[in-house]
């Protein structure tokens, strides 16, 4: 017969149980909801007649119209493209900040990382549609100096969205990578250079793989938040740019669907699932399973 | 010899605060316990600021109840999640697409009559047509804004904004989430083919307008007109005249062909439990005095007939019998049950 002793729940039971019911409030309970409804043919809260049906999954797959699988592509590619270019400009300035000696140097160019953060997404993608629109900044300096005729399509397409997507997000790339590249130890570059490795060759072999935890977790929150993002395509990508998220938006706000609405959400976590654990085990394998676990 | 009071008077002035201290702290809770509360949905921008700071207060004042005021879009989805008997709004302020919309689901009242509200009794007759449900406070005219100052002809047909001249400077609604975007795709149809049910022709002259800018909210509108950024597009009347005296050089045209109707529509949540002071808010927009405020206030066409408007508004806006009969209800019914089609459409149209 257990004693009352080992009945009683582990005090590490007892530390877990806040976090594990936060999860569950704020992300078990929200994701199980809407994937209940995208298996009802209308809101069950509030129609008695609704039933169960997987019509909302048939009409994402059929796709008769031909423009959910173009805006998922769409939607993954635009968080792809984002992820990238998030990376490329991130990496080096996280480096140049991470090996920063001044404190005062690094406190002020850590300052100008964050700042962008404390105004909202929806002001600085204004702040895009007025520098890249056909009167903007751009096109209207370019113009009244004679180097162009007629404006460069710098907004309402894929390019406009992703550079407002990358000035947004890169912060996030910045931030993860910064933690993880200053906790590298630079004796280690030292020491492969002292063995004859040149600058380039040291960054490669050394501080590239040892920072690779923190490209995973940057990529990959940039990713999600890329292809979950909805203000900025909408208003940088004009017609040009349809993605899942707005599809989703459209469907609760404009079309009252909360049933496809669900599907198309259930979908893109899926989808987006199954590219993290693939790039999770392609990092891991190029890091040789060192700290990606 | 003086006998000494039972209670002295120190002691009488610290009870008389104290009760007037826990009457103070108390007496909120009772009033709010007493206080019936109106839910309802209500625009943001100047309409918000009028209806906050004039027409809100005055009806708490007059009723003894307190309005609690949502104008964080979108509201039929909120209203859809909340209970039928203890809805999240008892009056409902949308336009007429989104009230077609929400009867079916039956989260509002199909018909209000001069019955529940007396003033309905002085509207004019598109303010309680078929094409409405609920009842429409005021209207605006949706037809084209165009700018004054980059040499174009004012338009007078839908046609003019198909002029090869506008490519990339006209300007349109993202279809799907605008109605007044769903308007002028009906009005292609009018204008292109046999009439607003005519989808055939009306895809084929959206095609004829790419390339168009497309926004989500006339706001967007007004602001892209204002900057330059496109010299003519689809807006409502209201979003052209609230710049009248400020020096803008835009201005607003109503096409031979008509203006289709952009109705402000109240109407009551069928569980409401506070129905009467729900109809009461109604009849209380539709009074002559607040109709005359908020119209002068945003530049919307009164759905009263008995409001007299200053002269600059009564020459603009739909105030005449005549002039109200120049606006085109849609079929709010036959489009909502074709939405879907017609979002993928237009989409594929205008992203190939």
């Amino acid at each position: 017969m257990p004693s009352a002793a080992s009945r009683r729940p582990s005090p590490i039971a007892w530390l877990i149980a806040p976090a594990l019911l936060l999860f569950v409030l704020f992300f078990v309970l929200p994701f199980a909801i809407m994937a209940a409804m995208s298996f009802f043919s209308s809101n069950p809260i509030g129609n008695p007649h609704a039933v169960m049906t997987t019509r909302h999954y048939e009409r994402f797959i059929v796709d008769s119209a031909g423009i959910f699988h173009d805006a998922l592509w769409e939607t993954l590619r635009i968080g792809l493209v984002t992820t990238v270019v998030s990376l490329l400009i991130g990496y080096p300035l996280a480096h140049w900040m991470a090996r920063m000696q001044s404190r005062l140097g690094h406190a002020l160019a850590l300052m100008a990382v964050i700042t962008p953060l404390l105004t909202g997404i929806v002001v600085r993608t204004f702040a895009w549609m007025t520098i890249l629109q056909d009167k903007g900044v751009i096109n209207t300096t370019l113009i009244a100096w004679g180097l162009i005729h007629k404006p460069l399509p710098l907004m309402y397409n894929e390019f406009g969205t992703v550079v407002a997507l990358v000035h947004i997000y890169v912060p996030f790339m910045m931030l993860t990578l910064i933690g993880v590249i200053g906790r590298i130890d630079e004796r280690l570059e030292q020491a492969a250079r002292s063995l004859g490795a040149g600058r380039l060759r040291a960054f490669v072999e050394v501080t590239l793989p040892l920072s690779l935890p923190g490209i995973l977790a940057g990529s990959l929150l940039v990713f999600a938040l890329s292809i979950s993002a909805y203000v900025t395509p909408s208003l940088m990508g004009g017609t040009a740019v349809l993605t899942l998220p707005m599809l989703i938006a459209q469907q609760v706000g404009t079309s009252f669907n909360p049933g496809f609405a669900g599907a198309l959400g259930v979908v893109l976590l899926s989808v987006s699932l199954v590219i993290v654990i693939a790039y999770n085990r392609i990092l891991a394998r190029l890091a040789g399973e060192q700290g990606l676990a | 010899m003086t006998s000494r009071p039972p209670v002295s008077r120190r002691t009488m002035l610290r009870a008389g605060a104290s009760l007037a201290a826990a009457a103070s702290f108390g007496a909120p809770a009772i009033l709010h316990a007493e206080t019936k509360t109106l839910k309802i949905t209500t625009w943001g921008g100047k309409w918000g600021d009028i209806m906050k700071g004039t027409v809100l207060p005055a009806f708490e004042k007059e009723h003894g109840c307190t309005v609690s005021a949502d104008q964080a879009f979108p509201y039929v989805p909120k209203l859809q999640v909340s209970p039928r008997n203890d809805p999240l709004y008892d009056v409902l302020h949308t336009n007429s697409n989104e009230q077609w919309l929400a009867v079916v689901d039956g989260l509002v009242m199909d018909r209000i009559t001069a019955k529940e509200v007396p003033n309905v009794a002085d509207v004019y007759p598109y303010a309680v047509s078929d094409k409405i449900v609920g009842v429409s406070i005021f209207t605006s005219a949706i037809g084209l804004g165009y700018r004054t100052d980059k040499g174009i002809t004012p338009p007078r047909s839908w046609k003019d904004l198909a002029d090869p001249k506008l490519a990339g400077a006209r300007g349109g609604y993202l279809i799907p989430v605008n109605s007044l975007g769903q308007c002028h795709l009906m009005m292609l149809g009018k204008v292109y083919g046999k009439g607003l049910q005519d989808l055939d022709a009306a895809y084929k002259a959206l095609e004829q307008l790419k390339p168009i800018k497309l926004v989500d909210f006339t706001g967007q509108m007004e602001k892209m007109l204002l900057s330059g950024e496109v010299t003519e597009g689809v807006i409502h009347d209201s979003g052209v005249y609230r710049y009248d005296g400020q020096n803008q050089p835009v201005d607003f045209a109503s096409p031979s062909e008509g203006v289709m109707a952009l109705e402000q529509v109240l109407n009551v949540t069928p569980g409401s439990k506070v129905k009467e002071l729900a109809f009461a808010y109604i009849d209380y927009m539709l009074r002559p005095d607040v109709q005359k405020l908020l119209a002068e206030g945003v530049w919307y066409s009164p759905a009263n007939k008995k409001v007299k408007l200053e002269a600059k508004y009564d020459a603009k806006l739909l105030t005449t019998p005549a002039k109200v009969a120049t606006l085109i209800q849609p079929d709010w019914k036959w489009y909502n049950a074709r939405k879907d089609d017609i979002d993928a459409r237009v989409t594929k149209i205008l992203k190939g």
